[in-house]
């Protein structure tokens, strides 16, 4: 058996030889991490997008290559997924794109601001991060059999075609290209976040409930309106 | 106790408790902000929330590891503390520095990098803080009439905490490499040097606990921590997976963090070995459950649950979710917690000279504060793995996930509440003590034979 003064050997050895390594592989990648950042595309806009992320510990809520906290989405592909003007949107006035949902503080940025924000993401979604975040490997199976909790199989009334709701609003798994950039909803779950009045409320007239939006006010006859409030509240029976 | 100044760890301990019962209220807020109730988003938005309570648990375990530093050092090198004064002037200092910070927190002001959110100047102040305690340790090392491997250990692994802090403070334009360097402090800390100073503190509890001689306790003690580094440096790697480092990161971090349960599941059969082996019926029991249960708790935690994601295949898709949340919480109440609260468990009623170490208040606090982690443990496990589940394999959008999930947070904030009492209780004792006293010196309460 090991003697004391082997096993104090052992120790103090085995720190030597593996801190030396630890180093050595620091060096290279000090080395490598450059090219693999694409170093060379931060520009002033990113490094200041960077210190807003950091003055106002963006991290203590979302993550970004997968590091932070896990109350907030993960942001590394966030430009590649909502697009910049919905970014522009939402960093105005965080709360309004999820009224009634989990908030998030509104920093007042001004345009200059949430630019630098958007470049320094951009630049994150930009590194090549070994294949991370990786695409959902189930995603196309749940989409093809649509048994997703949140994708309704109800059938769809014409009148969602005919107002070209689901042009910009996904339903039922199909739908809302043009509405990706602009942040509109899928509407399959919106019944968890707004009641049938308030759906009535909204489709009459979506700038009384929120001045900016980009929904527009739909001809829509109180017949329609009701079908489709009473359609969309009912998605969650 | 044997050394009057010994008696200034008190108030390094009573000031760690009270700073742990904050941490708790903050995680009760971002508990409940989980699932829905976030009243206080206004004054204390989540973000603020998590790095008070990040902060907090590294503050109070820094004062708790100072506590039984000023405890163990005067008795194993056999002298007075150096100095008593510098000891108190340091405690304040470091508790004035770090409520600053906190209160900073509140203000949006940071350095918004997690777990160093602190800002640079106060960053300095912590460095000239702990530059006075290393002071007042190590001089008291130097002047003393014995240098034991125990003392060596801790020390060093206080040295190097301290250094290893340093690291931290270099930053970059680039996010990959502020990120590879934050967590030279993060993992180097909490599965490096900080194992150093759990196995010191363990080593010195077993040692006077179990009555195993020295030079075995000791011996087995270098073998554990070696068994730290062999593996825990490079297993800092498994950080360096995702965050824009090179590929090779991958092998190095994936084949050493396989090995990191080693050092630790090494810790627990060497703790449960020497409880066995000693054959002296200490009185202090529940000093040696807490021993025990830190090392068993520090195994399942820190060890195994860290491995159950440290695969890079498997962390491709939880790295970033709740799964490191469910890791996190039994890692650092098993290794570093619990060894904070053995210690004090030991070394209450020797700075008082009270035995209240049979009382049923000390064993409830410790069933009621295991049971409850580990249920906390449970509940972010199934949250966390719906949330991979769902988010990560499906590919269901974030916020829809998250309140799919509310349910396991009702039952985190259940587990949560068994464990506040557990900790309550824990408090509750500590202060039925009272305050050290000067009769205590030199009493041998514990009715032990004399010497070791």
């Amino acid at each position: 058996m090991l003697s004391k003064s082997q096993a104090k050997i052992f120790f103090l050895g085995g720190t030597g030889v593996f801190s030396a390594a630890f180093i050595a592989l620091t060096i290279d990648t000090h080395r490598k991490v450059p090219a693999q950042t694409r170093q060379e595309n931060i520009t002033p806009a990113v490094s200041a997008g960077k210190r807003i992320w950091e003055d106002n510990n963006c991290m203590g809520c979302h993550t970004l290559f997968g590091e932070g906290a896990y109350y907030a989405p993960e942001l590394t592909k966030a430009v590649e997924r909502r697009g910049k003007p919905w970014l522009r949107l939402f960093l105005k006035d965080p709360e309004a794109m999820f009224p009634n949902d989990r908030k998030m503080v509104n920093y007042h940025f001004n345009d200059g601001q949430i630019e630098e924000v958007i470049a320094f993401l951009e630049w994150c979604g930009n590194v090549d991060l070994n294949g991370f975040p990786a695409k959902p490997p189930l995603a196309a199976k749940m989409a093809a059999s649509s048994s997703t909790p949140v994708v309704t199989s109800k059938p769809i009334p014409p009148i969602f075609d005919a107002m070209a709701c689901t042009g910009c609003h996904a339903l039922g798994g199909k739908g809302g290209a043009a509405g990706v950039a602009l942040g509109a909803p899928p509407l399959d779950d919106v019944y968890k976040r707004k009641s049938k009045a308030e759906i009535l409320a909204w489709v009459a007239d979506p700038a009384k409930v929120k001045p900016d939006t980009k929904m527009p006010k739909l001809p829509l006859t109180p017949e329609q309106l009701n079908e489709i409030a009473e359609f969309l509240s009912s998605l969650g029976n | 106790m044997k050394y009057a100044s010994q008696k200034v760890a008190y108030w390094f301990f009573a000031s760690a408790l009270l700073l742990f019962v904050l941490q708790l209220v903050y995680g009760f807020i971002m508990g409940f902000a989980h699932i829905g109730m976030d009243g206080l988003h206004q004054w204390i938005p989540f973000n603020t929330a998590r790095a008070v309570h990040t902060n907090l648990l590294v503050f109070w375990l820094l004062l708790g590891f100072m506590g039984a530093a000023y405890f163990i050092i005067p008795e194993e090198a056999d002298c007075e503390l150096w100095s008593v004064k510098l000891a108190y002037i340091q405690l304040v200092a470091f508790l004035v520095t770090g409520t600053t910070a906190l209160v900073g927190y509140h203000l949006n002001i940071w350095e918004g990098r997690k777990f160093l959110e602190i800002p640079r100047p106060l960053d300095y102040l912590v460095v000239i803080d702990v530059l006075a305690f290393l002071l007042n340790v190590g001089m008291t090392i130097m002047r003393g009439k014995r240098y034991t491997t125990t003392s060596l250990v801790l020390y060093m692994g206080l040295l190097f905490a301290a250094l290893l802090y340093l690291p931290g403070m270099i930053t970059f334009d680039n996010q990959t490499m502020d990120s590879f360097y934050r967590w030279w402090v993060v993992h180097l800390w909490v599965e490096g040097v900080w194992e150093l100073i759990m196995g010191g503190i363990l080593c010195y509890l077993l040692i006077k606990l179990t009555g195993v001689d020295r030079e075995l306790v000791e011996k087995w003690l270098y073998i554990i921590v070696g068994l730290t580094f062999l593996s825990g440096i490079l297993g800092t790697g498994h950080h360096y997976y995702y965050i824009g480092t090179p590929r090779y990161w991958l092998i190095i971090g994936g084949i050493f963090s396989a090995l990191e349960p080693l050092a630790f599941l090494g810790m627990a059969i060497y703790a449960l070995a020497m409880a066995k082996k000693g054959g002296r019926k200490h009185p202090n029991r529940i000093a040696l459950t807490w021993s025990l249960g830190c090392a068993i708790m520090a195994c399942v935690g820190a060890g195994f649950l860290g491995i159950a994601h440290t695969i890079p295949q498997v962390n491709m898709y939880t790295h970033g979710t709740l799964v490191t949340a469910m890791h996190a919480h039994l890692a650092f109440w098993g290794a570093y917690a619990m060894i904070v609260l053995a210690i004090m468990a030991y070394a209450m009623p020797l700075l008082t000279g009270r035995k209240l170490w049979d009382s049923p208040v000390a064993t409830w606090a410790f069933w009621t504060s295991n049971i409850g982690m580990s249920a906390m443990t449970g509940a972010f496990a199934v949250a966390g793995i719906t949330q991979v589940a769902l988010e990560r394999r499906m590919g269901m959008d974030f916020l829809a996930v998250q309140h799919e999930i509310e349910m396991h947070f009702v039952g985190l904030l259940l587990a949560a509440s068994l464990f506040t009492i557990g900790i309550l209780l824990f408090i509750w004792n500590f202060l039925r003590h009272g305050l050290p006293s000067d009769e205590a010196i030199g009493a041998n309460i514990e009715g032990l034979p004399v010497g070791e």
